[in-house]
């Protein structure tokens, strides 16, 4: 029997001006949100959506992110050229906490399973799926869109860039 | 038409502060590609406000053009993601993340549906813990906040 070598799960992903880019070999680990007042403004967010990557399998593979000390043993990782927040590590941790939506596959972390730092949870998360929606182009023109064309590193690797 | 300071906020490092004089309007999540990439995040959460009403109090951001017409604006030493304004527009968006008081601006509408990931319908329902459930207590100290206060 010839046996297929199975492909191994590898992801990729980095900051929005694609400085900054990494690979990661193998599984992603648990993921979750966190709500805490330093996830909020860290993020410019509700919070943070982070997943757990083991060190040992993430390369930088374009560029690195630069470092905010945001307690005296966490560092916060973001690009220094557009400012994605890009992950938060505790000092000794084995993972990096990744941000998710740096993901070039944001989709493609496992089920997120828990909720942290809820004291300072916003009272609007519980009901946000619930508010109105529009698609991008229900409000933009088609001549908007030509304008409003990205700039953003594109959702894979690249030779050169931009 | 400006008035008095209504709201203000900042950077987590404290590095970059502003003042906002002009009415909250259009408070928004948006979900496009672009936002989630900018903010590393299932999506942006935004307020919008005129631009002659928010003024940078401390530092000023950088900006990156994420489109031909669109700049955002981030601190450049620790990340935060700040602002969002086209171009042409009188008007600018602030991340609602980084206002000192993010708990008084709710939220009316979802943009950018077309990119919005499935496991957003469930967020709110994931079981959730306390920082202080998590954390032993020894280690509060530790992990005390080097974040600047929100207040100026």
């Amino acid at each position: 029997m010839v046996k297929i070598p199975l492909r191994k799960e590898t992801h990729s992903g980095g900051c929005q001006c694609g400085a900054v880019r990494y690979t990661i070999e193998g599984a992603l680990g648990k993921a979750g949100i966190c709500h805490c007042r330093m996830c909020q403004k860290a993020f410019g967010n509700f919070g943070a959506a982070l997943v757990s990557v083991p060190a040992g399998n993430l390369a930088w593979s374009r560029g690195v992110p630069s470092l905010f000390r945001s307690s005296a043993i966490v560092s916060r990782g973001f690009c220094a050229a557009c400012g994605t927040p890009l992950f938060m590590r505790e000092d000794g941790d084995v993972n990096y906490e990744l941000a998710i939506g740096t993901l070039d596959d944001p989709d493609s972390i496992p089920p997120m399973t828990e909720q942290s730092g809820t004291e300072s949870r916003l009272s609007w998360f519980h009901t946000m799926h619930d508010l109105p929606e529009q698609k991008t182009a229900d409000y933009r023109s088609a001549e908007d869109m030509e304008k409003l064309k990205s700039l953003q590193h594109p959702d894979h690797d690249t030779e050169h860039w931009p | 038409m400006t008035g008095d300071t209504h709201a203000t906020g900042g950077c987590q490092c404290g590095a970059v502060r502003y003042a906002i004089t002009t009415p909250f309007e259009n408070p928004h999540i948006c979900h496009c590609r672009m936002c989630q990439k900018a903010f590393g995040n299932y999506f942006a959460a935004l307020v919008g406000t005129s631009k002659s009403g928010l003024s940078w109090t401390k530092g000023e951001p950088a900006f990156f053009q994420s489109s031909g017409i669109v700049q955002r604006g981030f601190c450049r030493d620790c990340g935060t993601p700040l602002s969002f304004a086209y171009d042409y527009s009188s008007r600018i968006a602030v991340s609602i993340g980084s206002l000192d008081h993010p708990e008084r601006v709710m939220p009316a509408i979802q943009y950018g549906t077309e990119s919005r990931l499935p496991a957003f319908a469930h967020l709110h329902t994931l079981p959730g813990t306390r920082t202080e459930d998590d954390i032993p207590a020894d280690m509060m100290e530790k992990l005390r906040s080097r974040q600047h206060p929100d207040r100026d």
